[in-house]
C-alpha cells in the first residue's frame, strides 16, 4: 500500500508538474527577455481551453487537433498584443523599474478585459467535456489517459523548445538577448522582431496548455489565475531567464503540491503554491537562483 | 485639476463636503445615502492606498487583504463588541499585519513588492476557507445585529475624514516628505539619514489600519460575510481608482473614487461584464497615456 501511495503521489505530481512547465516556460520567455510581468498570462491558457471546448463541443473536432488551431491563433494574438501596448511601453520607460511596474499594471487591466469578454461569452457556469477518460495502469497506480496524453505533450513541447534554445541559431539570438540586451543588439539581434516573436510563442505555449488541460478538468473564466501564480512560482524557483530551472521547478512544485494534498486536503492546494512564492520572495528577493 | 487650488482653498472646500455630508441623511433618500455610503468607503480605500504608494512608489495590492481583515474582525466580534469597537479592532488587525508583511516585504522593489502584496490577499483568502471548512466548519458567518444605517453611515464618514486629514497632514510633513524622498531614491534618503525602513512600514500601516476600519465599517451591510471579501478585485479596483485621478495629489483620489463609485453604480449591476471590461482597458489606456514615472503616480515633475 505504501510503495502504491508513493506512485500514486511521483506520477501524479509529474503529470501536474509537466503542465505546469509549458505555462510556467511561457511566462519566463516573456519576463526572462523583456521584463514584461505578465500577470494576464493565464487568461490565455483559458481562452486556449474554451477555444477547444468550443472547437470540440460545436463541431466535433479532436481536442487533440485543435491544438493546430489554438497555437498560431494564440501566436498571433501575442504578436498584435506585443506590437499595441507592450514594445509601446518597453521603448517609453526610461528605468528598468519603471517598465516592470507598468508592464504590470497594463498587464491587470488585460487580465479584467479578458476575464469579462470569456464572462460575456461562454458565462460564469462550469463548462466541460470527456475524452480519452480510460484507466490506464501505470506501475500499480491508475491514472486517466487524457492526464497522461497533456503531460507527455506539455513535457514534450518544453523540452523541444529548450532544445531549440540551445541548438538553432535562432536560439542562440534569444539566449543572448536574454543574457546581455545590449551586447546582442550590437552584433546585429533584431531585438523589436525577437521580443515580438518570443511573446507570441510564450503566449501560445499558455494557449496550449489551456486546450490539453480542458479534457479533464472543468472550465470557468476564472481558471487562469492559479496557473499565473503557479508560473510565476515556478520561474521564480527556477530562476528567471532559466529555461531548464523552470522545466525542473514546475516538476518539484507538482511533486510539492500533489504530495500535500494526499497529505490533508486539496483545500491545501492554493495555500502551498502562495506560500511558497511568499518564502521565496522573502529570503531570496531575486529569486532562487537569482540572474 | 484642483491641483491648481491653494491648499487653504482645497482644505475649505473639503470641510464644507463634510459639513454637507454630515447633514445630508437628513434630506438624501434611502437609496441615495446608501449610495453615498459606497463612494464614501471607495473614497476612503484610495485615498489611504495614495498616500502611501504615491509617494513611496510602492504599488501594493494588499489593499483587498486589509478590506477583508477589517470585515472578518466585525464578523467575528461584532456581537462581543459595542459599535464602533469592531471598527478600532480591524483597523488594529490590518495595522498588525501591515507591520508583519512590512517588515518582510518592504525591501522588496518594483514587481516583486506587488506580487507580494497581491499574493499575500489570495494566500489570506484561501487560510480562511481552508481554516472555515476545515476547522471551524462554516462556509460563512451571519453579522447578527448588525448596527441602524445611520450609524454605519456617519461611521464610515468617520473614517474617510480620517483617511483624507492624514493624507493632508502626511503631504506636510517631515514623514510626507521622507517618504516622498525614498520613493525618488531610496538610498540616497537612506544617505541622507532618513530611517527608511521605519517610515515605510509606519505610514504603510497607517494606510492598512484606515483601510481595515473601512472594511470592519463596511461589513454590515452584508449581514452575510464569506472569505470572498478578500476580493482581488478590491485591491484592483483602488489601484485604477487612485491612478484615474492622479495618484500623488489629495484630490486625485477622490475625485477617481467618485467618478468610479458612480459608474459602478449605474454599469455595474446593469452590464456587469461589459463595465469590468471596460475598467480594465481604462487601466490600460491610462498606463500608457501617462508615460513619467511609475505607472503615472506622478504625472508632472513636482518641485
Amino acid at each position: 500500500m505504501k510503495l502504491s501511495l508513493l506512485l500514486d503521489i511521483v506520477v501524479g505530481g509529474l503529470i501536474t508538474g509537466g503542465i505546469y512547465a509549458l505555462v510556467a516556460l511561457g511566462l519566463n520567455l516573456q519576463y526572462g527577455l523583456m521584463r514584461v510581468l505578465n500577470v494576464a498570462h493565464g487568461e490565455y491558457l483559458m481562452l486556449g481551453a474554451y477555444l477547444t471546448y468550443s472547437l470540440h463541443v460545436g463541431f466535433g473536432v479532436n481536442p487533440l487537433l485543435t491544438l493546430a488551431v489554438t497555437a498560431p491563433l494564440a501566436f498571433g494574438a501575442g504578436l498584435l498584443l506585443h506590437r499595441l501596448l507592450y514594445a509601446r511601453v518597453l521603448s517609453g520607460s526610461e528605468t528598468p523599474e519603471a517598465l516592470e511596474s507598468r508592464s504590470l499594471v497594463i498587464s491587470f487591466g488585460a487580465l479584467f478585459a479578458l476575464q469579462n469578454a470569456a464572462l460575456l461569452i461562454w458565462s460564469a457556469d462550469l463548462k466541460g467535456y470527456g475524452y480519452l477518460s480510460i484507466p490506464v495502469r501505470m506501475l500499480g497506480a491508475v491514472f486517466p489517459a487524457n492526464r497522461i496524453v497533456a503531460a507527455v505533450v506539455a513535457l514534450g513541447l518544453s523540452i523541444a523548445f529548450y532544445v531549440f534554445l540551445r541548438r538553432s541559431l535562432a536560439g542562440k539570438a534569444i539566449r543572448g538577448l536574454m543574457q546581455d540586451p545590449e551586447a546582442a543588439e550590437l552584433v546585429g539581434i533584431d531585438l523589436g522582431r525577437v521580443h515580438a516573436i518570443c511573446f507570441g510563442v510564450g503566449i501560445a505555449m499558455s494557449a496550449v496548455t489551456g486546450s490539453l488541460v480542458s479534457m479533464f478538468f472543468e472550465l470557468t473564466p476564472f481558471m487562469g489565475l492559479p496557473y499565473t501564480v503557479t508560473a510565476l512560482v515556478v520561474i521564480i524557483l527556477g530562476g528567471l531567464g532559466n529555461v531548464a530551472g523552470s522545466v525542473v521547478g514546475a516538476l518539484l512544485l507538482g511533486l510539492a503540491e500533489t504530495a500535500s494534498v494526499y497529505v490533508t486536503t486539496s483545500d491545501i492546494r492554493p495555500i502551498v503554491s502562495y506560500g511558497i512564492l511568499s518564502l521565496i520572495l522573502i529570503l531570496r528577493p531575486a529569486g532562487l537562483l537569482g540572474r | 485639476m484642483a491641483r491648481a487650488l491653494h491648499p487653504r482653498a482645497f482644505a475649505l472646500v473639503l470641510f464644507v463636503a463634510l459639513l454637507v455630508l454630515a447633514v445630508a441623511p437628513a434630506v438624501l433618500p434611502t437609496y441615495a445615502r446608501s449610495l453615498t455610503l459606497a463612494i464614501l468607503a471607495d473614497v476612503s480605500l484610495a485615498v489611504s492606498w495614495a498616500f502611501f504608494s504615491g509617494p513611496s512608489r510602492y504599488l501594493s495590492l494588499a489593499t483587498g487583504a486589509f478590506f477583508g481583515a477589517g470585515a472578518y474582525t466585525t464578523a467575528l466580534t461584532g456581537t462581543r463588541l459595542a459599535w464602533p469597537l469592531p471598527v478600532l479592532a480591524g483597523g488594529a488587525v490590518a495595522a498588525a499585519m501591515a507591520i508583519f508583511v512590512g517588515a518582510l516585504a518592504l525591501r522588496l522593489r518594483g514587481p516583486y513588492f506587488a506580487i507580494f502584496t497581491f499574493g499575500l490577499a489570495e494566500l489570506a483568502k484561501h487560510v480562511v476557507i481552508w481554516f472555515e471548512t476545515g476547522v471551524t466548519g462554516t462556509v460563512g458567518r451571519l453579522i447578527l445585529s448588525p448596527p441602524g444605517p445611520l450609524t454605519l453611515y456617519y461611521t464610515v464618514l468617520g473614517v474617510t475624514a480620517a483617511a483624507v486629514t492624514a493624507a493632508l497632514l502626511l503631504r506636510r510633513s517631515r514623514w510626507g516628505y521622507a517618504l516622498a524622498g525614498l520613493g525618488a531614491d531610496e538610498e540616497r534618503a537612506e544617505t541622507l539619514g532618513i530611517h527608511t525602513t521605519f517610515v515605510k512600514i509606519a505610514i504603510f500601516a497607517s494606510s492598512a489600519a484606515l483601510m481595515g476600519a473601512v472594511g470592519a465599517a463596511m461589513a454590515p451591510r452584508w449581514t452575510y460575510l464569506d472569505p470572498q471579501v478578500f476580493s482581488p478585485f478590491v485591491s484592483f479596483q483602488t489601484v485604477i481608482m487612485a491612478l484615474l485621478g492622479g495618484a500623488t495629489t489629495v484630490a486625485g483620489p477622490i475625485m477617481g473614487a467618485v467618478f468610479i463609485g458612480l459608474a459602478s453604480e449605474f454599469f455595474l449591476l446593469r452590464f456587469r461584464y461589459v463595465y469590468m471590461l471596460a475598467l480594465g482597458v481604462a487601466l490600460i489606456v491610462v498606463t500608457l497615456a501617462l508615460p513619467s514615472g511609475l505607472v503615472g503616480l506622478r504625472p508632472r515633475a513636482r518641485r
